[in-house]
């Protein structure tokens, strides 16, 4: 079938509305139809246009009359309570796309300044953030940093019990190595951070300082040593 | 293995699975409605729907309202044309092509939103794949997570920093001195002078010599 999209707008050519409207509704009472079968309900549809003085009919078993009969029968207010016309039903459709509409700006918003974040990691200068980004992104921070805390416990409590020589609770799903063991050693780390830590240092042409040793306790990322780094925005450290 | 059965041919029975059915009924009735309202709008149609839910509720659409259609199609009358019902209806036609136009903006609205989240989604992938950073933190290592930790404790700093730099920017048009400041030279005491660390103590030479008592090493 046609892809193409359709402005939901009256159509004003009068053949291809009348071909729009045999098709549509053949489609319409076919979706009547499945409803009623595949969920075991009682339905009925009815269609009227320009293009006949006769209503269009369809109902599931024991036929309209039963199904009107069984509407008409019910309280008004159970008649009326789920009850909609094009205007009412249009509300509720566009209350729902802004639900949608928000929830996408929201995570998007998010997943942006997630990549601000790490811009700004690698010495992207924070001026040109308002004062909006920057409490986002500083919230932002603060959640990695919570899951960075709770991660680094969870990997001590490991290493912990190790040292006690109980059975390492297997927490560490999927190591960047891909062993099977339950924890890296402290020695695969070294190795893994030291080459890594090569890898960029020559990446970012940064002289080869002597105090920038490997494996120190106040080791930042090289790019965060800042008197050192060029891209390092200098606007705090007058 | 597919998730759903959407776009795979389902068999024409009622469903087995009561839940299943349920799901299947909220959405099937609400696609129906949207197919039915489409109708209305593009051709002009007049449409009653009547549905019983799997709980015995009744959802029923009608345009212009379900009661008219079913009164028209019982009495086999052909619909009224006063005038003010002409009115009525030219009224609610017209508030109704407001709502499409509205529910057409927010549609593409949220599309291009869709798009712009995918577009995210590659960008965060291909960032993981170059920097180790970038990784979720279940696949980094202990130093790994101390390195990232530090860095992000000052990243948080800095942003600190610059959000009262700005505060203070706002706030406080900086004060210059000249013909138009009445403080007549006097430096109002709560000034902020920028200083300058390069031109103090051993290095310095801001400062004639005699000066250097105090100020030098003291700020080195």
């Amino acid at each position: 079938m046609t892809r193409k999209k359709v402005k939901l707008a009256y159509i004003t050519n009068d053949s291809a509305r009348k071909a729009t409207f045999k098709k549509r509704k053949k489609g319409l009472l076919k979706k009547v139809s499945e409803l009623s079968t595949l969920c075991g309900i009682k339905s009925c549809a009815i269609i009227y246009s320009p293009y006949d003085s006769q209503p269009e009919v369809w109902a599931s078993e024991h036929g309209i009359q039963h199904v009107l009969g069984l509407f008409k029968n019910m309280p008004e207010m159970e008649q009326t309570k789920k009850m909609v016309n094009q205007e009412s039903f249009l509300k509720q459709r566009i209350a729902k796309a802004n639900e949608q509409l928000k929830k996408q700006q929201k995570d998007n918003r998010e997943k942006e300044m997630t990549e601000v974040m790490f811009q700004s990691l690698t010495g992207k200068s924070l001026h040109n953030l308002t004062m909006m980004d920057l409490n986002d992104l500083g919230w932002l921070i603060d959640q990695n940093l919570k899951n960075i805390y709770r991660r680094i416990g969870q990997l001590n409590k490991v290493a912990q019990k190790q040292v006690q020589g109980e059975p390492a609770a297997a927490k560490t799903e999927g190591t960047m190595v891909g062993s099977t063991s339950t924890s890296t050693t402290p020695s695969e780390m070294n190795v893994d951070t030291m080459q890594r830590q090569q890898w960029f240092m020559d990446m970012m042409n940064l002289p080869q300082e002597n105090n920038m040793g490997f494996g120190g306790d106040e080791m930042m990322l090289p790019f965060g040593d800042n008197s050192h780094n060029a891209l390092w925005s200098n606007a705090f450290f007058p | 293995m597919r998730k759903s059965k959407g776009r795979q041919k389902i068999e024409m029975v009622k469903m087995p699975n009561d839940s299943n059915l349920q799901v299947t009924f909220s959405k099937r009735r609400s696609g129906l409605f949207k197919k039915a309202s489409e109708l209305c709008t593009l051709c002009g149609a007049e449409i009653g729907i009547i549905v019983f839910s799997p709980g015995k509720k009744v959802f029923s659409f009608g345009h212009p309202c379900v009661e008219t259609i079913i009164d028209r199609f019982l009495t086999r009358n052909p619909p009224q044309n006063s005038g003010t019902l002409q009115l009525i209806e030219a009224h609610r036609n017209a508030s109704v092509r407001e709502h499409n136009v509205q529910l057409t903006q927010l549609t593409n609205q949220l599309e291009a939103e869709k798009k712009r989240g995918e577009a995210l989604n590659r960008m965060r992938k291909a960032g993981q794949a170059e920097h180790w950073w970038e990784a979720p933190i279940e696949g980094l290592g202990l130093q790994q997570l101390e390195q990232l930790k530090g860095s992000l404790e000052e990243l948080k700093k800095n942003v600190a920093k610059q959000a009262d730099r700005l505060l203070i920017q706002n706030s406080n048009p900086p004060q210059f001195f000249g013909a138009g400041n009445s403080n007549h030279g006097v430096i109002p005491f709560d000034t902020i002078i920028p200083y300058d660390t390069k031109n103090v103590g051993l290095s310095g030479n801001a400062m004639p010599h005699t000066y250097n008592h105090g100020y030098g090493r003291g700020f080195f």
